[in-house]
C-alpha cells in the first residue's frame, strides 16, 4: 500500500511497541531508512540503552530470522564468513582414493592422467565442503533476515575491512567459488560501545544512530512496556531516582536495562513506594562498582527527597 | 533543491563536522525519499546520515537550528526564486556578448573559467588570502591581459567620449572579473580551509615549542592529542605470534593442507599485543621546561599503546610524577610538576645517580629510557658512567635535545659525552619533530 514516510515511521514505532520496545522518533526513522535505502545502521551509545535489543525487536517485527555475530578480538573470516571443512575434505580424499584409481586406470603417462583428472569438476571446493558462518548465511538466505553484528568495536581493524564489501555491495567473493551476492538484502545492524574509534570507511557506509540515555518521560514509557505490573507511583519515583543518579559522577551510569532490573526487583520485594532503606538495600542492582555504591550511599536521602515529590 | 543541501553541508563543514561527498549523496537520496516538508523528520534523517560521532551530532543540532530557521519549504522557495533570477541574468548577458573574446555564450564562459581554473590548479587553494592571486591567475590564463592592453591603447587615442564598443567591452570585462571572483570564492569554500584551523595547526606543528604562547595551550593540547591518537592507532595493532601456548589445530591443518596433511608448520592460537615499557626523564630547568610540557603531554596521551610509563622530572634532584598524572588532569599535573621541580639550575650528575638508585632494577631488556634535556651541565661533573650503566641494562636509550644541532657542545653543553652512551640522539624542537621521534620510539621499542 502506498504510504508516506511519516506513516511508515509511525507504523514502525507501533509495531515495535507491540514487542515491548519503546522507540524514539529517531530510532524509528533509522529503521525506516535502513529498509528503504538498504543501508546498515551503526548504533552507538552507552551500554544498556537497548542497542542489541533493537535488532532483536526488528527481527520480531519483520518476522525474519536474526543472525547474530558477536565480535571479539581475533575474530577472522573463518569464524565470521566461511570456512572449508578441512576434516571432511581429508576424510573424503582417503575414502575416494580407490575411485581415483579407477578413473586413472589405463591412462598412459602423466599428461593423460592429468587431463582425465581435470575433466572432473573441483569437488573438494564446492558447496558441500563449505561451512557458512553468520555473514555468509545472511547473504545466502532467500527469505531475508536481520543481521546483528554486535560490538563491532571489539574486533580487529582487518575484520572491519572485511565488512566493507559485504555492507556496501551485499556480496562476498570466495576465491574458489566466485562472487556470492545476496538475493534478498538483509537488514544489517551494527552496534559499538566505542572502546575504539570505528574507521571512517565503515562509518561512511552506515546510517549512524546514537542512542543516549532516555529522558524521564521516555524512560517511564519503557518501564511501563517492560514491567507492566508496576504501579504508577513507584514508576514515577523510580525513574526520577535513576535520572538523578545519572547526574552524579559515577564510574558506570545506570542504563535502561538496570532501571528495568531494579523495577523488577522492587516488585519482587512487594514495594509500593520508594524509601531510603529500600533504595540502600537494592542499590547493587543499579550500580556495578563498589566505589559508585559508596558515592551514592551518601546521596540517597536527597535523591529520595527529590524523587518523591 | 540540491543547493539547499549543498549549502547546509558547507555550513556543517565550517563547523568542523566531517562530511564526505559520498555522505552528501546519501543525504540527497534520503531527502528524495522523505522530502523537505516535515522539519522534524528532515532533522532526524539528516542527523542519521551526515554526522557520525556524538560530538558531531551536537554540532549538527545547532547548525540545523541555525540553518533551517523558518519553515523549511519557504526557504526552498526562495532558493528556487534565486535560481530563476540567475537564469534571467545569464540570458541577458547572452544578448550583450559582442566583442571578439567574449563571443561565446555565458555557458561557454563558465566552462572557460572552470577550464582556466583547472589549469592554475585552483584545487590547491587553502587560505582566503589566496583568493585574489588565484582570480588574477585565472584571468591571465583566459587571456584577459590582451584585452586590457587593447583597452589601454584605446584610451590613449581618445580623449573624448568612449565609444560604444569600448563601453561594452569594459562592462563585459567587469562582468567577467566578477564571475571569476565568484568562481574562486566558491572553489575556496569547497577546497579551502575555511575556518583557518588547518593553518593554525600547521603553524603550531612547525613552531619551536619553547615559543608557543601559553594562551594557545589548550589548542595545542588538542592538537597533541590528535597527533598522539594517530600514533596510537598506527602502533596499537602490532602483534607478536607466540611460539608457545595453545596449538591452533584448525589453522595448522589449513596451513599444512598443501603438505598432504603432514603437519610441518605449527600455528599457535595466541597472539599478543606488545606494549613497550618507557621511562622518561625530563629536564625541567628554566630553559627546557616548555619542551618537557609538550613531551609529557604527548606521552601521557599515548597510554593506550604504552603499558607502563614512569615519568621523572629534575632540575637537580630527580622526582617521580607518574602518580600525579594518574590522579590529576593532564594540565594540572604538568603545572604541578613544573612548579615543584622546575626552574632550578641543572645538575645531570645528581639526576643520573638518582635515576640509578630509584629504578635501575626496573630497567630491563624491554625498557626504553627517554631523556629530554639540553645537556647543559653548568660545567659540573657529567657522571657519564651512570648513563652507560643504564644503557647496558635497557633496550635502548634515547636522548632528545630541544636545541638545534649547531648549538650542541657549545659552552657548557656536554652532549658529545652523553651521546656516546645513547642508542640514538634526536634534535627535538618542534611538535613535528617530536611526533617523528615518538613514532620511531614506538616502532623500535617493541
Amino acid at each position: 500500500m502506498p504510504k508516506g514516510p511519516q506513516d511508515s515511521i509511525k507504523a514502525i514505532s507501533k509495531g515495535f511497541a507491540k514487542h515491548n520496545y519503546v522507540c524514539s522518533n529517531q530510532i524509528a526513522t533509522a529503521v525506516y531508512l535502513a529498509n528503504e535505502l538498504d543501508k546498515p545502521i551503526l548504533i552507538e551509545g552507552p551500554p544498556g540503552v537497548g542497542k542489541t535489543e533493537l535488532a532483536n525487536t526488528a527481527a520480531l517485527h519483520y518476522k525474519k530470522e536474526l543472525l547474530r555475530l558477536q565480535c571479539y578480538e581475533g575474530l577472522d573470516e573463518t569464524k565470521a564468513l566461511y570456512e572449508w571443512r578441512y576434516g571432511k575434505q581429508l576424510l573424503y580424499t582417503q575414502i575416494l582414493k580407490e575411485q581415483m584409481q579407477e578413473v586413472l586406470d589405463g591412462a598412459k603417462g602423466l599428461k593423460e592422467s592429468l587431463s582425465r583428472l581435470m575433466s572432473f569438476e573441483d569437488i573438494f571446493f564446492s558447496e558441500d565442503f563449505l561451512e557458512s558462518r553468520p555473514l555468509l548465511q545472511a547473504l545466502t538466505s532467500d527469505k531475508g533476515n536481520v543481521l546483528l553484528i554486535d560490538e563491532v568495536d571489539k574486533s580487529d581493524e582487518e575484520f572491519e575491512a572485511l565488512l566493507l564489501e559485504i555492507l556496501s555491495e551485499f556480496q562476498v567473493s570466495i576465491p574458489e567459488l566466485g562472487i556470492r551476492k545476496a538475493q534478498v538484502k538483509p537488514l544489517v545492524i551494527l552496534t559499538s560501545n566505542n572502546s575504539r574509534e570505528i574507521g571512517d570507511a565503515l562509518k561512511r557506509r552506515c546510517l549512524h544512530l546514537y542512542i543516549p540515555f532516555p529522558d524521564a518521560s521516555l524512560e517511564r514509557e519503557i518501564i511501563q512496556a517492560r514491567v507492566p505490573e508496576i504501579n504508577e507511583n513507584l514508576k514515577i519515583q523510580l525513574v526520577s531516582f535513576v535520572q538523578g543518579l545519572r547526574d552524579l559522577d559515577l564510574k558506570k551510569l545506570p542504563a535502561i536495562s538496570e532501571t528495568i532490573d531494579w523495577a523488577r526487583t522492587l516488585i519482587l520485594l512487594n514495594a509500593k513506594e520508594l524509601n531510603e532503606d529500600l533504595a540502600k538495600e537494592t542499590l547493587n542492582v543499579l550500580l556495578k562498582h563498589q566505589q559508585d555504591v559508596e558515592v551514592v550511599q551518601k546521596e540517597i536521602p536527597s535523591l529520595i527527597k527529590t524523587s518523591i515529590h | 533543491m540540491e543547493r539547499v543541501l549543498a549549502d547546509f553541508v558547507k555550513t556543517l563543514r565550517n563547523a568542523n563536522v566531517q562530511v564526505s561527498p559520498a555522505e552528501t549523496l546519501d543525504a540527497m537520496e534520503v531527502i528524495q525519499n522523505i522530502g523537505y516538508e516535515d522539519r522534524e523528520l528532515l532533522k532526524n534523517t539528516l542527523s542519521l546520515t551526515l554526522p557520525k560521532t556524538p560530538e558531531e551530532k551536537e554540532k549538527f543540532e545547532s547548525c540545523f537550528e541555525d540553518f533551517f530557521q523558518e519553515k523549511v519549504s519557504s526557504q526552498i522557495d526562495t532558493y528556487e526564486e534565486k535560481e530563476k533570477q540567475e537564469q534571467i541574468d545569464t540570458n541577458f548577458d547572452k544578448n550583450e556578448l559582442i566583442s571578439n573574446f567574449l563571443e561565446g555564450s555565458s555557458n561557454d564562459l563558465d566552462l572557460q573559467i572552470s577550464k582556466a581554473g583547472e589549469e592554475v590548479e585552483i584545487r590547491e587553494i587553502k587560505y582566503f588570502t589566496q583568493r585574489s592571486v588565484f582570480s588574477r591567475k585565472i584571468l591571465e590564463a583566459m587571456g584577459v591581459s590582451e584585452i586590457e592592453e587593447y583597452l589601454s591603447r584605446l584610451n590613449l587615442d581618445k580623449t573624448e567620449e568612449p565609444s560604444e564598443e569600448e563601453k561594452m567591452l569594459r562592462s563585459q570585462l567587469a562582468n567577467l572579473r566578477e564571475k571569476v571572483s565568484n568562481y574562486v570564492q566558491q572553489q575556496f569554500l569547497l577546497h579551502g580551509d575555511v575556518s583557518g584551523e588547518q593553518l593554525r595547526e600547521q603553524v603550531f606543528k612547525s613552531m619551536n615549542m619553547g615559543q608557543i604562547d601559553r594562551s594557545y595551550l589548550n589548542e595545542v593540547h588538542s592538537l597533541v592529542r590528535k597527533m598522539a591518537k594517530k600514533l596510537a592507532n598506527m602502533h596499537s595493532r602490532r602483534k607478536k605470534n607466540f611460539r608457545r601456548g595453545k596449538l591452533d589445530i584448525r589453522k595448522t591443518i589449513q596451513d599444512n593442507w598443501v603438505n598432504q596433511g603432514v603437519l610441518f608448520n605449527l600455528r599457535w592460537s595466541y597472539k599478543k599485543i606488545d606494549k613497550p615499557k618507557i621511562i622518561v626523564v625530563c629536564d625541567v630547568s628554566g630553559s627546557v621546561g616548555a619542551y618537557a610540557r609538550f613531551m609529557l603531554m604527548f606521552l601521557f596521551s599515548l597510554t593506550e599503546v604504552v603499558s607502563k610509563i614512569r615519568a621523572f622530572v629534575f632540575s637537580s634532584n630527580l622526582g617521580e610524577i607518574t602518580e600525579d598524572f594518574k590522579t590529576n588532569t593532564l594540565e594540572n599535573a604538568i603545572e604541578g610538576a613544573l612548579s615543584k621541580y622546575g626552574g632550578g639550575s641543572t645538575d645531570y650528575s645528581s639526576a643520573l645517580s638518582d635515576l640509578v638508585s630509584i629504578c635501575i632494577d626496573e630497567i630491563d631488556k624491554k625498557t626504553t629510557v627517554v631523556i629530554l634535556g639540553d645537556a647543559r651541565n653548568n660545567f659540573g661533573p657529567d657522571k657519564a658512567e651512570l648513563l652507560k650503566l643504564v644503557k647496558d641494562r635497557a633496550k635502548q636509550v634515547y636522548w632528545l635535545n630541544p636545541e638545534g644541532t649547531y648549538r650542541w657542545n657549545t659552552g657548557d653543553s656536554v652532549m658529545n659525552t652523553y651521546s656516546a652512551y645513547c642508542t640514538k640522539v634526536f634534535e627535538c624542537g618542534t611538535l613535528t619533530q617530536l611526533e617523528r621521534v615518538i613514532g620511531t620510539l614506538l616502532k623500535t621499542a617493541i
